[in-house]
Formats: C-alpha cells, structure tokens, sequence
C-alpha cells in the first residue's frame, strides 16, 4: 500500500514536473517571415525545373566586378598597354602607302620600344628562370651557392631591380558590374514566380481585357506579345507582337490586348522576383470564352 | 520602301555596300522577334467581356450655325454605338479636355483618367456650295495614336446618315465588322383595336426615325423582306381573293406583281444577287417552293411534295437553301441546294422550328423554336449543331439580320401589351434593345447598307 502510494506520488510529481517544462510559455519570439507556400503536383514541378533542348544557351556568368572600365585607377597600367597600339598604327598607315621606307622605318621604332630598365629587367628575369627548370631544385632561395647574384651584386644595380610603379591596387574591370555573385537569384528562391502570383497577374490582365468576342472564328485568334517591364510594374517599352495576321479580326483582336496591356500598368509583382519577370510572354486567346 | 532600295541592282558592289546589304538584311532578320526568350509566359484566356468605354465628346461646327447641327450628330452616333451593346459612351460631364480643334492631337492623358480607350473628335460643316462636309477622327487612347479618319460629303437633308456612316466607321475599325448603322428596317406596322387592326407597310432608319409607309392599310400585308442586294422590297398582299406577292421599289415606289400563280404565293425572299425571288406556292393541301427569274419571269419548281414547304432562304453564297418542312411530322428546318433535289434535315432538337433565315455571315442559320408553349429565337450552325436560344418567352418570331450578321432583330408579343413591337439582340443573347415604332410593330426586315 505505501510501497504502491509513493510509486504514484513519484510517477504523479514526474508527470506534473514534465509538463511544467513541457507546457512552460515561451519568451516571446519574433514572428518568423509568413513563406508562401504553393502546394503543387510533383509533375508541376518537374516541369519547373526541367530543361528544354531548345532552350536559349544561358550566357555564361559574368566575372565579378567592380567597376565599370575606363577608369582612372588603370592610369598606371595604362602606359605599357597604349605604346604598343600606337606602334602598331603608324606601321600600318605607313605599310599602305609604299613598301619602300618599310625596311627603315621598320628597323627604327623597334630599337625606341625598348625600355632599358624594363630589358634589365627582362634579362634579370629571364636567367634565372631557365636555370631553375633546368635545375629543378625544389627550393631554389635556400640554396648556398647561388652563382648569378653574388658576382654581380651591385649598391648601384639594387635600385634598377626596385619596382619603380606607383603602389596600386587591384580591381577587376568588365563591361557589367555583376551583383550577383551565384548563379542563383539573390534571394535564393526559384527561378519562377508562383502559381498563385502567375493567376494573380493574370487576373490583373483579364479585367484590362475588352476582346472583341463577336469576331467571326474569335476561338482560333490568338495574339502573344513579348513585355518588357521596368521594376515599379510600368511598361519599360511598348508591347511587342510575337507574330502578325492579316486579316482585319487579327488588328482589332491585337489592339485591344495591347490596350489592355498598357491600360493595366503598373503591375504588381513581387519585386523580388523583379529578374524574373522584367521580361514576360503575354498570350491572349479566348478559349475560356467559347468553353473550349 | 528602304528595303526596294537596297535591292535595286548597283554596277559596282563594293565592300561597303556589302556590309550595308549585310546589316540590312541583319535588320530585316531583327524585325521579327520569334524566339521567345522570356522566362515567363502568362496565358490569358478570356476576359471582360464589356462595353468598350469610349469618349465622344461633341463634334465641333465649323461655323457658327453648324454647332447645334453638330450636337445632334454626336447624339445619334452615341446613340448608335450604345445600343449595338459593344461600347459604353463616357458620360460627356466626366470629360476633362474641351475638343476644339479636331486637327489636333488631344491630350490622351485628360482621356485615359477617365478611363476611356478610345475617343471620337469630329466636325460638322457647311460647305459654300450648301452641302455637309462630316468629318471625324478616332484615336487610340492608350496606345496614343489616330486609329483611323474619315470625311463625308452629303446634302443637308442626310444628316442623319452622315451620322450612321461615321458611326460605322467606328463600329468596323474597334470591332473588325462592318457596321450596320447605315441602314433602313421594313415592316408591317399595326394600329387599331385588335378585331380590326390596320397592318400597313412602313420603313424607317435602323434607330427608329425617318418613319414612313408604303401602304396605305386597305389590304393586309405580311412577311416584307429586303433585297440583300438592293433597296427592294417583297411582300406578301391580301388584296381581292388570294393573297399575292408583291415587289416594290423603295427609290423608285414603284409596285408589281410577282407572278400570276394559281392559289395562294406567300414567303417570298429575294436570292443574294437579287435577280430570283423564292417564295411557296400552295396547291390543295400542300405547298411546295418554287423559285422564279425576275428577269424573264420563269418558274422553276424546287420541291414536290405531299407536306408543307414554307419559309425559304439562301444561302449567302446562293448555293443552298434552307426551309421549314413538315415532312417528317413537325414542322423542321431543311438545307438543299439551289435547284432542288434531296433535302436534309438540319434541327432535331424537341419542338418545332420554322422561319430559318441564314446568316448574312454564312455560318449560322436563325430559327423561331416552338416548344413547351413558348417562342424561342435562337441561332444553330448550318449543320444544325450548336444550337443556342437568344430569347425565350410568350411570343416570338421572325428573326432578320442584321447585314452584317451580329445582331438579330425579332418581334415580341407580350402577354396582355395588346400587340407586338420590334426588338434587336446580339448574338451573344446578352443586349437586347427594344426598337422605337410609333405604334405596334411585326415581322422586321433588315435591309442591306445604303451605302
């Protein structure tokens, strides 16, 4: 009987001590980000990620950047870089007219070209890294016996060796700064808007929309337009027909989709997503009408 | 144009030529944008299938004298386009920019705030010579741009149709369709206590004015139609003994016989090209279709058989012909050709149909539908498949086309009005309009445009 009332006082203080712990309110958090969540079928989203043969070849990445080119910062680079075009101009404007000055005019502004500390600096790079392969010494400042420098050490010469350029950093120039380091979009989510974003534009179209329903054959008309959108949801440019028809129906049936195109403007999209849908496919068509 | 240059053949090509060949063609090739490179794509499948705001503000007069003149051009023309149920004419109160000058680009932004996608600007004016110079422009208002402009020359006492034909030019540029504005209905008008009712034949314009009779209400009359080709009409006449079908010249009024057939001649209907009248002959208990050439009055018999063939029409092509037959027990629509031969059934839905009349457009034929005790107007394929009904109620009958083969016009007999008027519905059976007639009004006939 005691035995059996201080198991059940235990078991009872345990269970009461567990949901104490258990059931104790949490400080309070910050509301975690709402996700939105799309539920779709496992076909949806093969379909969303697979690839298409006739796919666009993606450009490849761009290099990080900086800065655009063209800027001060390459002055001192700048110097080596320019002579050598400069060279090669004057050779080819005075290459056309005759090929009688060539040898002269050849033979003299190489000799100019040459850079006597540059060549010094040439040929002192240029020894050792022959003896090195030849050599294939695996470490190559620890040996004792140098011969090359010793005899030819010089108070003099030291400065000739000194890199004379101006202290300078490193920045790598392109034609487009790239914000984007991965391949992915900043935001990491993928690369489509949702189902439920997708219907909500279209809604938004849908309204705009006054089709000519009374056309004669209005099911087999059909108009798609390429749209291009700035980042506020405003056309970036106007509409662009993907094809034309001739026959009167068609000019009307397109007219009215692009007034409805640009009559809805601004659209709202998310502007995450903005490098998705800066550039849209627009295909108006009016099955649903005919129930077909 | 740029291109024609291009390709005139030079003695010389040299190098830079080449390369403009070369970037013209690179042009020509950039001009067409068929890949589509978009990430996204959205299908929009339908949409609001509404009346296309449009702004018509008042047409500027030319001269003083002309503005009032103007006013009610711009009326009727908002008029028009309202009832055809496919534009919403802006309340002229909501406009922010006072038209002045039609020469001039408006300010489309005044006109896309109060949301209006297109916009008429017009002006009325009367030439030295006393005629009416009408002119207009429509303009785009949200792709900014002049969609299309028109003018028209006519004598003072055809205002109206100045009006009709400008509003029919708007109606064909926003819709792709011709217009049907500029038009005139024939039918039989009905006055009197309904013992001794005086049916007399009168015409008027497509919106209800310029009324005007033909008959003077001695004898009865029935079942007028157009010509699809020219501005007569045909018409069937109780005068002494049988009835007759008649012919009468709208410009000319001038009155004939068509034929001299023993029995009754009645439903008559003119063949596309205007030149044959259809119509059925009765003999005894039947009556079967015989078509006859205006021209040399021959008569050439289409069908004989022991049933009841009434109620012909061509095809717009004048191929075939459609009827309504009671061969097969209850009265039916038949298609055969346009010499005869066999015949084949086209309605098998339940109830009866008759007065097919075939689309101006060929794709569908119009029917009165009697089924359950109620008349129903409604269209099917020339197959007889895809039937709709339009309207359905106590009393209806005797659809006609509108030329362009958008819009049916019908006559409604109300229970306890005390006689029928004339309404018009579309296609899609959502705009129904009730027609103007000074007294009670039946069996409409659409004609051609005047124009």
């Amino acid at each position: 009987m005691r035995k059996s009332l201080t198991i059940s006082a235990v078991v009872h203080a345990m269970v009461l001590l567990w949901s104490l712990i258990a059931f104790a309110p949490k400080a309070f958090e910050k509301p975690v980000d709402s996700v939105p969540v799309d539920i779709i079928s496992a076909s949806d989203f093969s379909r969303m990620v697979a690839g298409s043969r006739s796919a666009p070849k993606a450009p490849a990445p761009k290099p990080v950047v900086d800065k655009v080119g063209e800027t001060k910062l390459t002055d001192n680079s700048a110097p080596k870089v320019v002579e050598k075009p400069e060279v090669i101009k004057t050779a080819e404007k005075e290459a056309p007219p005759e090929a009688k000055p060539e040898p002269k005019r050849e033979a003299k502004p190489t000799p100019p070209k040459t850079d006597p500390i540059a060549e010094a600096l040439k040929k002192e790079q240029a020894k050792p890294e022959p003896k090195k392969e030849e050599a294939k010494v695996p470490t190559p400042p620890h040996r004792p016996d140098p011969p090359k420098p010793q005899p030819k050490f010089d108070a003099v010469r030291i400065a000739a060796l000194l890199d004379k350029r101006d202290a300078q950093r490193q920045t790598s120039l392109g034609e487009i700064i790239n914000h984007t380091p991965t391949l992915g979009s900043p935001k990491g989510s993928a690369p489509t808007l949702s189902q439920n974003e997708i219907d909500a534009l279209r809604a938004q179209i849908r309204r705009c929309w006054n089709p000519p329903a009374g056309a004669a054959n209005a099911q087999d008309l059909r108009v798609d337009m390429n749209v291009k959108l700035r980042i506020d949801g405003s056309l970036a440019a106007a509409p662009v027909l993907l094809e034309r028809g001739s026959s009167p129906y068609f000019q009307v049936f397109a007219e009215s989709a692009l007034r409805a195109v640009e009559r809805c403007q601004p659209y709202s999209l998310p502007v995450a997503k903005y490098e998705v849908w800066k550039d849209i496919d627009l295909g108006f068509r009016l099955d649903d009408l005919y129930g077909g | 144009m740029r291109e024609n240059d291009l390709l005139v053949p030079r003695p010389l090509i040299t190098r830079r030529r080449l390369l403009a060949l070369g970037a013209g063609a690179g042009a020509l090739g950039l001009g067409w944008p068929r890949s589509a490179l978009a990430a996204v794509r959205v299908e929009i499948t339908s949409g609001d299938v509404q009346p296309m705001p449009i702004a018509i503000p008042d047409f500027v007069g030319g001269t003083p004298g002309d503005t009032e003149a103007a006013r009610s051009v711009t009326q009727i023309i908002a008029g028009d386009l309202k009832r055809s149920g496919l534009f919403a004419p802006i309340d002229p109160a909501a406009y922010i920019e006072k038209i002045v000058n039609t020469d001039a680009v408006p300010r489309f932004e005044d006109w896309r705030a109060i949301n209006a996608q297109a916009l008429l600007t017009g002006r009325l004016t009367r030439q030295p010579d006393g005629r009416l110079k009408g002119e207009f422009r429509l303009w785009d208002v949200f792709a900014g741009q002049q969609l299309t402009g028109q003018q028209y020359f006519t004598t003072p006492d055809m205002w109206r149709r100045v009006a009709h034909i400008i509003a029919d030019g708007v109606y064909e540029r926003l819709t792709g369709e011709k217009g049907y504005f500029d038009t005139r209905i024939v039918f039989v008008d009905e006055t009197g206590p309904k013992e001794r009712r005086i049916k007399r034949l009168a015409i008027m314009d497509q919106d209800g004015a310029n009324v005007g009779y033909i008959t003077r209400g001695d004898d009865l009359v029935l079942t007028p139609r157009f010509s699809t080709s020219d501005q007569v009409i045909t018409y069937m006449s109780y005068g002494q003994g049988d009835p007759k079908v008649y012919l009468y010249n709208t410009k000319t009024r001038q009155r004939d016989v068509v034929g001299n057939f023993p029995g009754m001649s009645f439903s008559p209907r003119f063949s596309p090209n205007g030149d044959m009248v259809i119509m059925s002959l009765q003999q005894g208990g039947n009556s079967n279709l015989f078509a006859m050439d205006l021209r040399s009055r021959a008569t050439t018999r289409l069908t004989d058989t022991a049933a009841i063939d009434t109620a012909p029409c061509y095809s717009p092509d004048g191929g075939r012909i459609c009827f309504e037959s009671d061969r097969g027990g209850r009265p039916q629509i038949y298609v055969m050709g346009r010499d005869g031969g066999p015949a084949q059934r086209v309605s098998f839905g339940e109830g009866s149909y008759s007065t097919p009349v075939w689309s101006p457009r060929g794709d569908a034929i119009a029917f009165t539908k009697q089924y359950q005790g109620q008349f129903a107007i409604g269209i099917m394929g020339i197959d007889g498949r895809n039937e709709r009904i339009l309207t359905s109620g106590f009393h209806n009958e005797g659809p006609t086309w509108a030329p362009n083969g958008r819009v049916l016009m019908f006559f409604r007999d109300n229970a306890g009005a005390g006689g029928p008027s004339l309404y018009t519905i579309d296609l899609t059976g959502r705009n129904e309009q009730k027609v103007p007639t000074p007294s009670f009004a039946s069996d409409p006939a659409w004609s051609p445009l005047l124009s």
